[in-house]
């Protein structure tokens, strides 16, 4: 293979282009003040100083706390999802996840109007309550519409990796717990579930990955007063204009997920 | 197992109808003869025939889906020999260069699109369909080298020398042997490359230009419309997302057993002729731009009669590249950042800036006959005194739409303090803009809108404040109109064009402009600086204030139009019975937004981030 | 070797449209080592899963201590499996593996550690707690898995096809030390191989079965000695089969001329196949023996040499010290105890 070697070349000119240079940019634009010219360069923390204002903070709180909501109802609801899925025969498998997956083939916002529409004060829930007699809920606007919009939205990524670790198990394994005299639940706990580990640390990093940071969800199911880093990020490079403190939020975002990431990897090789 | 396999199996149902919930609303309501979304009021295939004529979908689609493949194949042969490249460097090699690739896996979507942003406009990218299809092969390749290492790396080493041992060249090698050994991590990777392409709008929406859009950013704009071609669309996309899967998994085994038959070189000629068609096909798109002259017009989203621009690039045999922007400060965003446009349509606080900014040129008003059509109540303003840049588009107040069935018409004396009176608890939407929110608070407190001064700024914050916390508001976008339309809440803050159109589709609703004062405000057409086609500017501003023009612009939309003959009409005839249709600019207590200091902007929209985000 | 403990009775077992077992009868002893023996997809596997409790049959009956079980779960019945692959799990040391069944039993964990100690000796590992079991190799893997299994004092152990993933030499040695370990714990072992060698050696019974029927129940000698059909002559050994007519008693008929035998009770002029071993045939002169034929071929095997004669009707095979060169005549001999004679496949 020592022929290909040379084949790397261009994806690393690629990378440094594309993904380094961005990410020494944002963090330029993070330490720096707004009218700097490259000449006059001089660093700051104002940025730093200023996201450390309760308001921010409470910013970074409530994302981070809707994310590990979100990612736990994901994975509540998804691993019985996946586990049921990988007890199918192969071919019913490959058909239920390829049902679960297509909803991810359709426009994110499309599929969060639907559910404005089916959740709205007038909306299709609260018509089919009034046919019933029973008295409208409130429902958008809400935590409860925004952690709806996000499960309905990040499960898939939950249960494919852990679909992928469970069916990939060695079947005679559960055969083997059964057979020592595990119950079916104490094979579920001693065996399955720590078996599919790694599937479950995999998805819970992409679930929280995509939760804590995302913005048109919240910004649409939540209203305004729904303020994420995301949303904070995209209104202060679209609305308020101010890139410095929008890259500084950015860099602080990285960091903090790159440090979760790393924690979670650390996880995952001890459970190896 | 068995005896549970009956909640198992109603399990997964309720999972799998939780997932698509929304995407049969989504197709049952394109079928729908009105546009309300939340009501069938009978069946109609009224949205699939739009969808035919709207071109701006139409392009999206072309977007979209030439993005993703471009961006599918390009990435894929990038990934596919970076990982065959890796596997054989040393380790330190392998580790840095999988870690970086990691970034934008790992890192959030929004900073990957901050970064591209900041690369492309630091770099002096024309931002548009390259820009575009960059930033996805950027965010796409990491993936096909994700999915293709690991199989690459599960190879025997010796598969290539013994290819060659045999006499195969390195690429027959490559391409005849390690290739075919890895296509299945290939296939996913590629797989996974469109669907994250196709569906990506973070990233799009940061690094885009020019008008060129793909379908997420389309659906994004039309927020504050919603408009129910896009159910059309999407029920189509699904059809062919379901009829592509089916084939794929039912028939491509038996098809690939019949084309096995076929030679390959018949096979290679198809190959190449489709590659040719696509190529054709990008060229084609391209240079649509290029044949005539190109007014590149800038406008706020659902802001015009779509119609008029064909019927004008008709008339004039020019091309109109139409883009839309969500917020003033999104228009103002764009341009700081190097986008170029010939005609933009900002708010007058707008306008003002970007004169002072040196923005804009001066228009030519002997180019513009229609002119004297325009009504003078909306002529020489504060913000461009004598109308030495800017031609009125349409006007209006910042007023309160209110359910006339909930709400007291007694109640509506107390002005601006409605919005703090506790029988609406939780029952009423503010407009989700810092701008129009301190402007409630300090005309409710008596004080002017345009105050520079502190103390008056922190008692409109804590007014805001206060009414966050007795009053639970929605602080919501562009969304309002739909949300009142449908009746949901009973009290909202709207611009009193988008009144009128809510009015016109449920007449339950009535609007007001509070006694003690509001926003008059004014969008006008400027003329860029860059603006190099002057005269086919001058063109489309005048063909705009044109009175048949004009018409048709204000029915459609619901604004006020400028143009006296329009205004009348409208009066007399849809806008009838709608207040919210006149404006009345006479009230002394009345202003118009000014240039706002960057300090003092930014001021205000730290405060506002704080009333929202407590 | 006297209690039943197990009785199969009238198993069948449906997958889809397909059918794997065909009425099963079988009777399981007290520490007894008994071995399905049988080639791939004859339903030997299925059986053993039956007896684990994995597969439930279409129909008949698991007894056990003659208490019918078939509907019980695994983890109820005190029977343990030592898996094809060995099915330790990966996210265990070896001594967690081997204590998996102890814990859940909530054993007390001085008497666990006591316990893995000797299994740990029984198999040979000792000093291996603390290992990892997937970097063990298949040998010791093998190990951990029957200390597993046989830490819960089960009944019966269910062994399924546990050798097949070593290599030649030490799967010979785990023969040896798979039969020690069953006569020192003295338990029942039921063990599925497709390999006949394995299953001659260390079984009390063997239950040759093909087809998802059972082809004949016996000793190891009796299986080699008298298989009851063409399919186990063939399946055990090498053999010269040949059809033929059982005159009377004692008497058969075949290529010609009749043979004196040991077999009796067959109907006079029945149809019959009649084995010779290969090792059971001597290579004689031509005139002290009644098949005579040419020699063809002689490979050298190492022991012995292999050599096919060509008679008028058929080819022999032929084991043997002496060395016959290709092209020579010669006679074939026999005892009469060699003569082996069958039911005739399909008449059965």
């Amino acid at each position: 293979m020592k022929h290909y070697k040379k084949m790397i070349q261009p994806y690393v000119v690629w990378a440094a282009l594309l993904i380094v240079i961005p990410l020494i940019l944002i963090a330029l634009y993070a330490f720096t003040e707004e009218g700097n010219e490259v000449l006059t360069l001089s660093f700051t923390w104002k940025n730093f100083a200023k996201f450390l204002e309760s308001t921010y903070v409470n910013v970074v709180v409530k994302s981070f706390w809707l994310g590990i909501i979100t990612t736990f109802l994901c994975l509540l609801l998804g691993y019985p999802l996946a586990f049921i899925i990988s007890r199918f025969p192969e071919k019913t498998q490959a058909t239920l996840i390829l049902l679960v997956t297509i909803p991810e083939w359709i426009n994110m916002l499309l599929r969060t109007y639907a559910w404005m529409n089916i959740l709205a004060d007038n909306g299709i829930i609260n018509q089919l309550l009034d046919l019933l007699g029973m008295r409208p809920v409130n429902m958008m606007y809400t935590d409860f519409s925004v952690i709806l919009g996000l499960v309905c939205n990040f499960m898939p990524f939950m249960i494919i990796p852990i679909h992928t670790s469970l069916s990939k198990m060695d079947k005679s394994l559960i055969e083997a717990a059964y057979d020592l005299g595990a119950t079916p639940f104490q094979t579920f706990r001693k065996v399955i579930w720590k078996l599919s580990i790694p599937g479950v640390l995999n998805g819970i990093m992409m679930v929280f990955l995509l939760s804590v940071s995302t913005f048109v969800i919240p910004k649409l199911l939540g209203g305004g007063q729904y303020m994420l880093i995301g949303n904070l990020i995209e209104s202060q490079f679209i609305s308020v204009g101010d890139w410095n403190f929008g890259s500084a939020i950015s860099l602080i975002l990285a960091v903090i997920i790159l440090i979760f990431m790393s924690l979670m990897k650390r996880m995952d090789k001890q459970e190896e | 197992m068995k005896k549970k396999s009956f909640f198992s199996r109603f399990y997964v149902v309720l999972c799998l109808a939780f997932f698509y919930l929304p995407i049969l609303v989504t197709m049952i309501f394109s079928f729908n003869s009105s546009k309300s979304l939340t009501r069938m009021t009978g069946v109609s295939l009224r949205w699939y025939s739009e969808l035919i004529n709207n071109v701006e979908v139409a392009r999206a689609v072309y977007v979209s889906l030439s993005i993703a493949i471009l961006a599918t194949v390009i990435s894929t042969v990038l990934g596919t020999i970076t990982a065959i490249g890796l596997s054989s460097h040393r380790k330190i090699v392998k580790d840095i260069v999988l870690n970086v690739n990691n970034i934008p896996i790992l890192n959030p979507e929004i900073v990957t699109a901050i970064g591209l942003m900041l690369l492309f406009s630091s770099a002096g990218f024309r931002k548009g369909y390259l820009t575009m299809l960059l930033a996805h092969i950027a965010f796409c390749t990491p993936y096909v080298i994700t999915s293709v290492y690991p199989k690459v790396r599960s190879l025997d080493p010796n598969l290539a020398n013994a290819a060659m041992d045999l006499g195969a060249t390195p690429f027959e090698a490559l391409t005849k042997v390690i290739v075919p050994m890895i296509k299945e991590g290939v296939f996913a990777g590629a797989l996974l490359a469109f669907t994250m392409s196709f569906d990506d709008f973070v990233i799009s929406y940061f690094v885009t230009g020019n008008g060129v859009k793909n379908i997420s950013i389309v659906v994004y704009n039309m927020t504050k419309r919603i408009n129910p071609t896009i159910n059309a669309l999407s029920t189509i996309v699904i059809v062919v997302i379901i009829v592509v899967l089916v084939s794929v998994n039912v028939f491509l085994p038996k098809l690939e057993k019949r084309t096995d038959h076929i030679h390959p070189r018949v096979r290679r000629g198809v190959t190449i002729f489709l590659v040719a068609a696509l190529c054709l096909g990008l060229i084609r798109c391209g240079s649509i731009s290029s044949q005539n002259h190109v007014l590149k017009v800038y406008n706020a989203g659902e802001y015009i009669d779509l119609s008029l621009l064909d019927k004008f690039q008709e008339e004039y045999n020019c091309t109109v590249v139409y883009e839309t922007f969500e917020s003033n400060e999104m228009m103002y965003t764009k341009l700081a950042s190097g986008e170029s446009y010939d005609v933009l349509i900002p708010s007058d606080y707008m306008i003002e800036r970007l004169i002072k900014e040196d923005y804009l040129q001066p228009l030519d008003w002997d180019l513009i006959p229609n002119a004297s059509g325009l009504m003078e109540e909306v002529m020489d303003k504060s913000y461009d005194p004598g109308n030495k840049y800017s031609c009125p588009y349409f006007w209006g107040s910042v007023g309160i739409l209110y359910d006339r069935n909930i709400v007291d018409q007694a109640d509506l004396s107390e002005g601006w303090e409605l919005l703090k009176d506790p029988k609406y608890k939780g029952d009423l939407y503010m407009y989700d803009s810092e701008r129009d929110s301190f402007m409630i608070a300090l005309k409710a407190l008596g004080y002017s809108m345009n105050t520079v001064n502190e103390d008056e700024i922190r008692e409109a914050y804590e007014w805001l404040v206060e009414q966050r916390d007795t009053m639970d508001p929605i602080y919501a976008g562009d969304d309002i109109m739909d949300n009142m339309i449908s009746g949901n809440k009973a009290i909202a803050v709207v611009y009193s064009g988008d009144a009128s159109y809510t009015i016109s589709e449920n007449p339950d609703m009535d609007y007001f402009t509070p006694n003690q004062g509001t926003n008059i405000w004014y969008d006008a057409m400027v003329m860029t600086r860059d603006c190099s086609e002057t005269d086919l500017a001058h063109a489309f501003i005048n063909f705009m204030i044109d009175p048949e023009s004009a018409i048709a612009n204000t029915e459609e939309i619901g604004y006020t139009s400028t143009v006296k003959s329009a205004y009348d009409a409208m009066l007399d005839g849809t806008y009838a019975e709608i207040s919210s249709y006149l404006v009345d600019d006479s009230d002394p207590r009345n202003e118009i937004f000014g240039y706002q200091d960057p300090k003092i902007k930014q001021k205000y929209a730290e405060l506002w981030t704080k009333v929202k985000a407590q | 070797m006297s209690n039943k403990l197990i009785e199969l009775k009238d198993l069948t077992k449906n997958f889809d449209d397909q059918q794997v077992l065909r009425g099963i009868n079988l009777d399981i002893y007290e520490n007894e080592f008994l071995t399905l023996l049988g080639p791939s997809g004859c339903g030997k596997t299925t059986t053993l899963r039956i007896i684990a409790g994995f597969e439930e049959p279409s129909s008949g009956e698991v007894l056990f201590n003659g208490i019918e079980i078939s509907k019980l779960p695994p983890y109820k019945r005190e029977i343990n499996t030592v898996f094809q692959k060995y099915a330790l799990f990966p996210h265990l040391n070896v001594a967690d593996n081997i204590a998996f069944g102890l814990n859940l039993k909530k054993v007390d964990k001085s008497v666990i550690a006591q316990k893995v100690e000797r299994m740990l000796k029984m198999v040979g590992l000792e000093g291996f707690e603390k290992r990892d079991v997937t970097l063990l190799s298949g040998g010791q893997q093998q190990r951990v898995a029957i200390a597993r299994a046989l830490v819960n004092e089960p009944k019966v152990l269910l062994l399924d096809e546990p050798l097949g993933a070593l290599d030649a030499k030490i799967r010979k040695q785990m023969q040896f030390e798979l039969k020690k370990i069953q006569q020192e714990v003295g338990i029942t072992f039921i063990y599925v191989t497709h390999d006949q060698e394995e299953a001659l050696t260390m079984s009390d019974t063997v239950v040759v079965m093909n087809n998802g029927e059972i082809q004949q129940i016996g000793s190891p000698i009796d299986i080699y000695n008298e298989p009851e059909n063409r399919f186990v002559a063939n399946f055990i050994g090498e053999s010269n089969i040949i059809e033929g007519v059982m005159v009377k008693d004692f008497l058969v008929e075949f290529d010609g001329f009749r043979f004196e035998c040991v077999d009796k009770g067959f109907e006079e002029m029945e149809e019959i196949e009649v084995v010779l071993r290969p090792e059971d045939l001597d290579i004689v002169a031509p005139e002290d023996a009644k098949l005579t034929g040419v020699v063809q071929n002689t490979t050298f095997k190492g022991v012995h040499y292999e050599i096919l004669v060509k008679t008028d009707l058929r080819i022999y095979k032929v084991q043997t010290t002496d060395y016959a060169e290709p092209g020579r005549k010669v006679g074939l001999s026999f005892e009469p105890e060699d003569v082996h004679v069958m039911y005739k496949m399909g008449a059965y």
